[in-house]
């Protein structure tokens, strides 16, 4: 109880911001699982990695523009300080899912070869915007760019709240569009629906999220949590809504438990989170198939 | 003399600059029952596209009147792992007819049940729709099309790998859906016995070849040989159509 209450006081950020990542991951996962594009999920980490790294090349000073605009100056404990990387990552995400979202009619190419095209090329630039970073040690920009549960910090954690609440009106407000385009795009299209303006507006959803999520907690976390909490939703439940609530209710309680864990064992709070949803998961496939 | 509701005129269909069907001329009618036959890579998918309005034709014009589009897609390409029931897949027919902030209200309510109903699912509105057989799946998207209240009913292949009661079973609930309601319908199938006995209309399609017009004059020998590039006898017993190949001993 002690250790729990260290952890609390220590990482206050981490446990919220980690709760908050995995919620956010276990709600868009559901829908990245069932749609059946994981491969988007995993391709969208590595774009968005492939952002951050781009953002120490310091080529455009985003910070310094946006301060100039609005007439500002961003001390270090800004919102907007660091804002680059994030910028960047998520911009990058962007264009991905823009590409992405026309492809669904594609005649030559598969989604998946698209998907595959993107993501070894974002893993290839990743590697040489590092080589050309001016700024740090190519170890040293790395572990930056993996991001951390635990340097989850206030504006992190508030950026991470802005993106559930955004996240969870856009799907809110227009559950209906993108209900039927997600189940069924061609007929969506055929009964009055625009398909293609639905996808790209749940695309982009996705991307931002996936995006900002990865930018402060890593690739592996956000992969791991787009795509096991979903899967645990769609063993246990029998109905659409229970699916979600499942789903988001899982990667928010794993993430503080794992930090607990990773601090008492000594080990890094990202993978520790990661191994703890698996053994979630695989308690949970072992339970469906005793039950048969 | 019934309203035109759709029209084709001199219409090229196909993707990017590749032409797949030229000259296209086509009017549909209120109360048609029009099927649309040809070969796998026909481009009998890419016309339906180009009706629906999800593909622009390369040439030609397109009129179309207010009629709404109720839309049977084929059925393998429904394959959802979230676990909707009937009834949620039967609400989306009703989606487009809510605006967008619109939420449903007693009228959608009452027009997925008279949906289901009409297609004889009603009993099975609360199970998953991945449970279902596939004449209970293909039913179901009927009656998401007949929710939407529509002009024209456009079924893409539906009895495609169906067991034969379910098969003819579809059948008669789509000539029932046109004699009874009056449903302009337009039954698209690459198995010509599924069409030539029970449409008015017959569209023959292949690459380079485009036929429309009463089923009479347009299943003819000579016009089925162009389609498939294979010899058939057409022959009516009791005012059925009978469709054989010449090259089966």
């Amino acid at each position: 109880m002690e250790t729990v209450s260290q952890v609390i006081q220590l990482f206050p950020y981490a446990i919220s911001g980690g709760i908050l990542a995995g919620m956010i991951c276990g709600f868009l996962g559901t829908f990245v699982v069932s749609q059946r594009v994981v491969f988007l999920g995993a391709t969208l980490t590595q774009v968005s990695v492939a952002g951050v790294a781009f953002s120490f090349l310091h080529i455009i000073n985003i910070e310094g523009i946006i301060a100039s605009i609005l007439g500002i100056t961003i001390s270090d404990h800004s919102f907007l300080h660091n804002f680059e990387p994030a910028f960047y990552s998520l911009l990058f995400a962007v264009i991905v899912v823009l590409i992405f979202s026309q492809t669904y009619q594609q005649k030559v190419l598969t989604q998946d070869g698209i998907l595959g095209i993107i993501f070894v090329v974002a893993v290839a630039l990743r590697i040489m915007f590092i080589q050309k970073s001016p700024i740090a040690e190519v170890s040293e920009v790395e572990s930056i760019l993996k991001g951390d549960i635990l340097f989850i910090g206030q504006s992190q954690f508030f950026t991470l709240a802005g993106i559930f609440i955004f996240t969870l009106l856009v799907f809110t407000i227009f559950q209906k569009q993108l209900k039927f385009v997600t189940f069924d795009a061609e007929s969506a299209s055929a009964h009055g629906i625009n398909s293609r303006l639905w996808l790209l507006v749940f695309y982009i959803v996705v991307g931002m999220g996936i995006s900002l999520t990865t930018r402060f907690v890593g690739d592996v976390f956000t992969f791991a949590y787009l795509i096991i909490p979903a899967s645990i939703g769609l063993l246990l439940s029998k109905k659409v809504s229970h699916v979600f609530l499942t789903a988001v209710i899982v990667g928010g309680i794993i993430p503080p438990i794992s930090i607990f864990l990773a601090f008492n064992y000594d080990f890094s709070s990202g993978p520790a989170a990661v191994v703890t949803m698996f053994v979630l998961f695989l308690i949970v496939y072992g339970y469906k198939k005793l039950r048969g | 003399m019934e309203k035109e509701i759709l029209k084709f005129t001199n219409v090229t269909i196909g993707y990017g600059k590749k032409k797949i069907i030229e000259d296209i001329n086509v009017a549909i009618t209120e109360n048609d029952f029009i099927g649309i036959v040809g070969p796998n890579g026909a481009g009998k998918t890419t016309f339906l596209k180009t009706l629906l309005g999800n593909l622009k034709p390369l040439s030609g014009t397109i009129q179309k009147n207010s009629h709404r589009f109720g839309y049977v897609p084929q059925r393998d390409t429904v394959q959802p792992l979230l676990p909707y029931t009937v009834y949620d897949v039967v609400m989306m027919g009703r989606y487009s007819l809510m605006g967008v902030f619109g939420k449903p209200t007693r009228k959608d309510h009452d027009a997925v049940d008279a949906s289901l109903e009409h297609v004889g699912i009603q009993h099975l509105k609360n199970y998953n729709y991945n449970s279902l057989s596939g004449g209970q799946r293909q039913r179901t998207l009927i009656a998401r099309a007949l929710a939407v209240e529509p002009g024209i009913l456009i079924l893409d292949e539906p009895t495609n790998g169906m067991d034969t009661p379910s098969h003819y079973s579809l059948l008669d609930l789509i000539s029932r859906l046109h004699d009874d309601d009056k449903l302009t319908i337009l039954l698209v199938s690459h198995l010509l016995s599924d069409v030539a006995n029970g449409v008015k209309k017959l569209i023959l399609m292949d690459k380079a070849f485009f036929q429309f017009g009463n089923i009479d004059d347009v299943l003819s020998e000579e016009n089925l040989q162009k389609t498939y590039s294979s010899e058939f006898y057409v022959n009516q017993i009791n005012g059925e159509y009978v469709i054989t190949s010449k090259h089966r001993n």
